[in-house]
Formats: C-alpha cells, sequence, structure tokens
C-alpha cells in the first residue's frame, strides 16, 4: 500500500459530489486565465465566462429546487430513496455535506447565497468588456480575477471553521485589490486600491488575532466546537471578550461599517465602474452572510454582546452614510455611501438575534443585489458616454435624451429608497418587523428617520433626470445588450417588489435551518 | 529552562499596537505597508503561542496560511506601490490624497 492509499483509507474520501459547482468554476477560471493568453477574440473570453458561470449557477439552481421539495412538500424518506434524483439529493446535501474533513460545508445557507452571487457576477461580466473597450483599459485580467474572486467568496460562505472562512476572504479581497487597481494608468484607481489594500490589510491581522486569541482560549477553529466549548466552560474572561471584539472589528471594517468605512468610498470612486459594482454587492453580500454565520453558529450564548455590537455598528453606519451621502456631488460616490448607509440596514438585523431578524439579513441582502448591482451597472453604462462625470449635473434632463435610461435609474433609485412597488420596500419592513418584534426601539427609530433623510439624494438624482432641462452637451447612447440586461435586473426589483414570497419562504427556510443546526 | 508563553503573547501584542500605530502614523506607503506586514508577523507569534500553551499543532498549520496570504498581499501591494511611484513620483501620503470626503 502506498503512502496516499494509506492515507486515504485512513481518513476516507471528501465527498466531491457536492464540490460540482465550485470545480466548474475553478475550471472556468483557469480556462479563461489560458484562453486569454492565445485568443485575441474578446467576445469568445466575456462569453465562455458567462457560459462557465451559468452551468454552475443552473446546477446549484436545480439542487436547491430539490432540497427545498424534500424539506417543504410530505414527501416520505420512501418515496425519496425510490427516486435517483431525490436520493442523490438525500445522500449529499442532506448527510454527509460536510466534506473536506469538516472544512467546508454544502447547506441550504450556502447554495442559496452562491445562487445569487453567481447572478450577481454574471450581470458584471456583461457589462465589464463594454465598458473597458469604450474607456480604453480592456485588460483579459477582469474576467479571471472576477472568477477566483467569487470562488473566494464561494469557500467563505460555506465555510464552518476559522481556516475556511480566513482563506476564503483573503482569496476574496487580494483578487479585489488588483481589480480595483486595473484602470489605465489612472492614478485615483491606484490611490483607491492603495488604500483599500492597506485598511483591508490590517482588518486581516485584526481577523487573523481575533482567530488567534479565539483558538488560544477554546482550542479549535470550527464554529460549532467554539459553541460548544463556550457553553461547556460558561465563563467570560479576557481572552474571549478580545477575540469576540476583535472578530466583530474586522468584519465590520470587511463590510464597511462606520467607524471603520474609510476606504469604500474611495475604493469605490476609483475602481473601474464595473468593478465597482462587483465590490459593492457580491462582495458585500458574501460578508453579511459569513457575519450572520460566524455570530450565529460560534457565539449563540453570546446573542446579547454581538447583538448590541452590531446594532452599534448599524445605528452609525446609517446615520453617517446617509449624512455624508447628501452632500456628494458625484453619483458615483454618493452610491458608495448609499453602500455604507445599506450596510447598516442589513446589519440592523442582527440587532434582533432572532429567526425573524436572521431571515430579514438574508432578504436584505439578497434583494439589494439586484438594486445596488443595477444602480452601479447603469452609472458604468452611462459612464461610457463621452464627457460623462457621472456628476448630478449630468444627469438633468436624462428622461429627454434617453427616457429608457432614466426610466430604469428610477426604479433603483425608488428600490434603494424604499418604495413601495419596489423590492426595497419589503428589505426595509423585513428588518424593521424584526426590530419591532424583539423591542429594539431605538434603532427601528433610527432605520425609519435615516431613510427617509435619504430620499433626499435619492430623489434629486430623480428630480434632475426629469424636472430640468438637459444640460449634458454629448450623446447618450446604451447598447441595446446593456439596456437589455439592466432592464432585467429592474423587472426583478419590481416583480419582487409585488411579489416577494418566494424569495422570504427561501430565507425564512434558511434562517430556521441555521437556527436549528446551532444546537447540533 | 523554558520561558512561559504567556510573554509570547505579551510580545505579539506590543507588536500588534506598534503595526496598528505604524499604519496610523508613518508618512512613507512603503513604511504603511512593512507595517501591515509586522501585524500579521505578530499574529503568527500568537498562535505558536498558543500551541505551546495547548499542546497542539493546529496552530503551527495556520500560521502557514498567514505566511502564503502575506506574500501574497505583500506582492501586490509592492506592485500598487511601484504604479503609484511611476505615476506621481513621490511616495508621501500626505501628498499623494487625491480623493476627498
Amino acid at each position: 500500500m502506498s503512502v496516499i492509499e494509506q492515507l486515504v483509507s485512513g481518513l476516507g474520501l471528501p465527498n466531491f459530489n457536492v464540490l460540482i459547482p465550485e470545480i466548474i468554476l475553478l475550471l472556468t477560471a483557469f480556462a479563461v486565465f489560458i484562453l486569454e493568453m492565445f485568443s485575441k477574440n474578446r467576445r469568445v473570453i466575456s462569453a465562455f465566462s458567462i457560459t462557465g458561470l451559468l452551468i454552475s449557477g443552473i446546477y446549484i439552481l436545480v439542487i436547491i429546487l430539490g432540497i427545498l421539495k424534500l424539506i417543504l412538500s410530505p414527501i416520505t424518506l420512501r418515496e425519496a430513496s425510490a427516486n435517483p434524483f431525490y436520493s442523490y439529493i438525500l445522500n449529499n446535501y442532506l448527510e454527509n455535506f460536510v466534506t473536506l474533513y469538516g472544512l467546508y460545508v454544502v447547506d441550504l445557507f450556502s447554495l442559496v447565497f452562491k445562487l445569487f452571487l453567481i447572478i450577481g457576477t454574471i450581470f458584471v461580466l456583461i457589462h465589464i468588456r463594454p465598458y473597458a473597450e469604450a474607456k480604453g483599459s480592456y485588460y483579459g485580467e477582469y474576467y479571471y480575477l472576477i472568477l477566483f474572486s467569487l470562488f473566494g467568496m464561494f469557500i467563505m460562505v460555506s465555510s464552518p471553521n476559522l481556516i475556511s472562512f480566513y482563506v476564503g476572504l483573503e482569496l476574496m479581497s487580494i483578487s479585489l485589490y488588483v481589480l480595483i487597481g486595473l484602470y489605465r494608468k489612472d492614478y485615483r484607481s491606484k490611490e483607491g486600491a492603495y488604500k483599500y489594500l492597506i485598511i483591508g490589510g490590517t482588518g486581516t491581522a485584526i481577523v487573523s488575532y481575533a482567530i488567534a486569541l479565539l483558538y488560544g482560549r477554546t482550542g479549535t477553529f470550527d464554529f460549532r466546537e467554539i459553541a460548544q466549548t463556550l457553553i461547556a466552560s460558561n465563563t467570560v474572561d479576557v481572552g474571549l471578550i478580545g477575540g469576540l471584539i476583535l472578530l466583530l472589528v474586522g468584519l465590520a471594517l470587511k463590510a464597511s461599517a462606520v467607524p471603520f468605512h474609510q476606504w469604500a468610498p474611495d475604493a469605490y470612486e476609483g475602481a473601474p465602474t464595473p468593478v465597482t459594482a462587483f465590490l459593492a454587492v457580491p462582495s458585500k453580500i458574501a460578508t453579511y452572510a459569513i457575519i450572520l454565520r460566524v455570530v450565529v453558529e460560534a457565539f449563540p450564548s453570546l446573542t446579547e454582546s454581538w447583538g448590541f455590537a452590531w446594532a452599534l455598528f448599524a445605528a452609525a453606519s446609517m446615520i453617517f452614510g446617509n449624512l455624508v451621502a447628501l452632500r456628494q456631488k458625484s453619483v458615483k460616490r454618493m452610491l458608495a455611501y448609499s453602500s455604507i448607509a445599506h450596510t447598516g440596514y442589513i446589519t440592523a438585523a442582527l440587532a434582533a438575534p432572532t429567526g425573524m431578524g436572521f431571515a430579514a439579513l438574508a432578504f436584505y441582502s439578497i434583494v439589494y443585489l439586484f438594486m445596488g448591482a443595477g444602480a452601479f451597472l447603469l452609472l458604468a453604462s452611462l459612464e461610457k458616454n463621452e464627457g460623462w462625470n457621472n456628476t448630478l449635473e449630468d444627469f438633468k434632463g436624462l428622461a429627454k435624451k434617453d427616457p429608457v435610461s432614466a426610466l430604469l435609474m428610477l426604479i433603483f433609485m425608488f428600490s434603494l429608497l424604499g418604495i413601495p412597488p419596489t423590492v426595497g420596500f419589503f428589505g426595509k419592513l423585513g428588518v424593521f418587523l424584526a426590530l419591532i418584534g424583539y423591542n429594539v426601539w431605538w434603532l427601528a427609530v433610527i432605520l425609519v428617520v435615516t431613510s427617509i433623510i435619504s430620499a433626499g439624494y435619492y430623489l434629486r438624482v430623480v428630480a434632475n433626470m426629469y424636472m430640468y432641462e438637459p444640460s449634458f452637451k454629448g450623446k447618450i447612447n446604451v447598447s441595446l445588450v446593456e439596456k437589455l440586461s439592466l432592464g432585467v435586473l429592474a423587472v426583478i426589483v419590481l416583480i419582487l417588489g409585488i411579489y416577494p414570497t418566494q424569495i422570504w419562504t427561501l430565507t425564512t427556510t434558511i434562517s430556521s435551518l441555521l437556527m436549528a443546526g446551532v444546537g447540533r | 529552562m523554558s520561558i512561559p508563553y504567556e510573554y509570547y503573547i505579551a510580545l505579539s501584542g506590543l507588536l500588534m499596537v506598534l503595526g496598528l500605530i505604524g499604519v496610523t502614523v508613518r508618512k512613507n506607503i512603503i513604511a504603511v505597508l512593512i507595517s501591515t506586514e509586522l501585524m500579521l508577523n505578530a499574529v503568527n507569534i500568537a498562535f505558536v503561542a498558543y500551541d505551546m500553551k495547548l499542546n497542539d499543532v493546529a496552530g503551527q498549520v495556520f500560521v502557514f496560511f498567514i505566511l502564503t496570504i502575506a506574500a501574497a498581499e505583500a506582492a501586490v501591494g509592492l506592485g500598487l506601490v511601484m504604479a503609484i511611484y511611476r505615476l506621481r513620483k513621490d511616495v508621501d501620503v500626505e501628498k499623494l490624497s487625491e480623493l476627498k470626503l
């Protein structure tokens, strides 16, 4: 018997079936890496990476539907094992879903987030080639760096362990540092990337110091084992408090919650706009997901402490983000501050550590994908036009020059603001109800008041578009493909705003599964 | 005679604080980058010290991950420093800031 055979017989083979989406994604990334060296055809590279993501996404979607069918509808175990599809899901996703020797978990929670991360990334990939060509800064590196960053997010959302969480976080962040700096010979892009690198690197150091302290206190990296050790010993000492505080600070820094937000506006403004969309939406959603998983699975005995800490972060982010966004001249920078405010709205749900709160967090972060990506990608399409600088002045009279773009912008702005027939309303409503249900009135009041303040800057864009004569001299030209993809995002925002039941059921299910897993 | 592990923890805490101070007060962008690396190395000391306390090796395995990630981050950071220097011929933080609040 060779050494490898001995190792395998001792440990057992990990379950590779659950890793198929990740394997497809990684193969696509490597294939794009090689294709980009040999092929000069840009459409092929773009189409190839989108196809890889689509295959992976459809696979995940089928599995999610199968799991939901098995969980929610009354199918008996015998019926399920008779059907080959259901028995595949039963064996792989409901029993052996912890794979790679306890370092990787593929449960419904991670699958749902992966599906939406893929959807967001596909929209970014559709927009990146036209933008980069119009701006004369096309690099093939965009594609595989985005795919590797997405792979980091996959590792992050399905990590049951501080090691895989850390590796995923860093794979995502380091790819993003390079992506932000990849904009022509533009100085501001380099400066934004450098600021993000330094502050993100500090965040990395803080998170890893927190991991060291927690490891020293509990002797393990696994979320559930940490929780068990903490419940068994039932004492609170300096190492635990320090570890928890540093972990929360590091995560808040990665999620750009105030007071650790300084990198966000600069990195967002410096980056090429489709990359800004990638940075502001999928990477943030992965961060919210891992925040939810860490605090719920590793620290169920300390709900009061982290609930209060996130309440403070959320309150500061909502107040500061919305007030500073009011005085921005550039719409891109304004949306950067609005995304800080949205970090506030989303993490506010953690102040109510109940099933309702977790479901509200997951729901809001999923729907934020559509409106946030829509707003940033629309800016990317408009920015392609010669002379467009994304200032509020440029938006004056857009409705007369390009009614379709103006209408799309109107929908995204209303959704970010949270006006009813759009889905942003239900996101805020969910968080609000969760906070009321847990009696955190002061935070609920801050949420409502700051949402009203935010009307000041969202509606100014809308007013500029519809109530002024055009002031932008150049031509406005948004290509049909871009209009179609933005239209799809806008239609999703409207449909979910009228009928959010499906997504709400999905997030309620994952939050109750997350809660049920804690005691295990 | 062996040194108790608490001393190593104290050392790593000290290095971590020094790194944080360095990030906030240094004016040279290369020195700021070195400060972040200092913090990551402080974490390495903490991990090895805790392994001494727990008689375990998992923390030392984590040190390898941190070393790799620190190297990747330093590579990207130095690349950015090169790009910034080429565009501005300067490495002073205060003269370089264009993006404002």
